[in-house]
């Protein structure tokens, strides 16, 4: 999917969120199933984590695997968790709005 | 561009802008770099794909780095305590209301069972007949639940509203000393769907209750008394003429 640019980074950031509510995931997983998805650069979500870090929306602790260096895991924190949910509830009433407006522009009868 | 180029570039920039933890930052996209060559792809196609490492430094540009202090802690700590003086005194105005309410309810409640039990304790409920003293004590433990409804309601409220003004008071502080500023809350309080649903559909009960018996105890003692004045016929208010 192709975004326009300026409606991205807060997006993103939302999106970010949603994957962190689920489970705890290292950057590489964020980065890979976000840029699967929508079409950023593979390395746009690594300043989104540390900005949301450095609010105090998330956290990270390293944990050792198997074969490798440990892994730097990223998970909510109670703030986190809380702006989520608003931003979250704003979001989708934002976009039920525009979705409205741009249904009911008479598209369909030019 | 190789893994190698493309970090060292990265680790550049990142120093050139200042950026604190430079190292920690690299080690990310390092991991990356690894997480992607165990797939399959050459360091130009994951290099390419993770975007110009001139621009990704910029990005880490503002970020927690924008920590200047604004204002002086001590004119904000001043502030704040005028600021606490009024919250405090408008809260205690709150809770009074809130006393108010609940003991209004409780009164109605007390009002009602002595009317559901024929009793006028202390002389304090006028005279009427039985039944219709049973109507109003319905419409009256209608008032009771409303009252009560709207307590909770507004310890709900007056509950938000000092947590909002306790986050507007951490924020302000930490602005002043340039830490990190929590997300503001809002003053509506948040109850839970079902909750929020339950309190409505009780609240609408007891007003039709409320209304509905008032009304029909109102219509039956001018109906029982012989008078639309029925008070007067039952010499509520006293009559030191006669």
């Amino acid at each position: 999917m192709h975004v326009n640019p300026q409606y991205k980074k807060g997006v993103l950031e939302l999106c970010v969120l949603a994957l962190l509510k689920k489970r705890d995931h290292y950057g590489y997983e964020i980065s890979e199933y976000l840029s699967r998805r929508i079409d950023i650069a593979d390395g746009t979500v690594y300043p989104i984590l540390r900005k949301l870090k450095s609010e105090g929306l998330l956290t990270t602790y390293l944990q050792e695997e198997s074969g490798g260096p440990p892994r730097k895991y990223y998970s909510l924190t109670a703030l986190g968790r809380e702006t989520y949910e608003r931003d979250r509830a704003e979001y989708l009433e934002f976009a039920r709005t525009v979705e409205t407006l741009l249904e009911d522009d008479g598209h369909d009868k030019e | 561009m190789t893994r190698n180029e493309f970090l060292q570039m990265l680790s550049d920039e990142l120093k050139k802008r200042k950026i604190a933890d430079a190292d920690d930052i690299v080690s990310e996209y390092e991991q990356h770099f690894a997480f992607k060559m165990a797939d399959g792809f050459s360091e130009e196609e994951i290099a390419a794909k993770l975007g110009n490492p001139a621009a990704l430094a910029a990005q880490f540009e503002n970020v927690g780095q924008d920590k200047k202090p604004m204002g002086s802690r001590a004119i904000a700590a001043a502030g704040l305590f005028f600021a606490d003086l009024f919250a405090v005194m408008f809260l205690i105005l709150l809770i009074g209301w809130e006393i108010v309410m609940a003991a209004f309810s409780a009164c109605c409640a007390a009002v009602a069972a002595s009317l559901f039990a024929g009793v006028s304790p202390w002389s304090l409920i006028p005279p009427m007949p039985y039944g219709c003293g049973f109507i109003f004590g319905l419409s009256l433990a209608g008032l009771s639940v409303l009252s009560a409804v709207g307590c909770v309601y507004f310890a709900a409220f007056i509950r938000q509203l000092m947590r909002a003004y306790g986050r507007f008071h951490h924020n302000t502080m930490a602005a002043a000393s340039g830490n990190a500023v929590l997300p503001s809350l809002s003053v509506h309080p948040r109850l839970n769907a079902r909750t929020n649903r339950r309190l409505r559909a009780v609240a609408l009960f007891s007003l039709t209750v409320f209304a509905a018996f008032i009304v029909l105890g109102m219509i039956v003692s001018m109906i029982v008394s012989g008078a639309l004045a029925f008070w007067h016929a039952w010499g509520w208010f006293g009559y030191p003429g006669r």
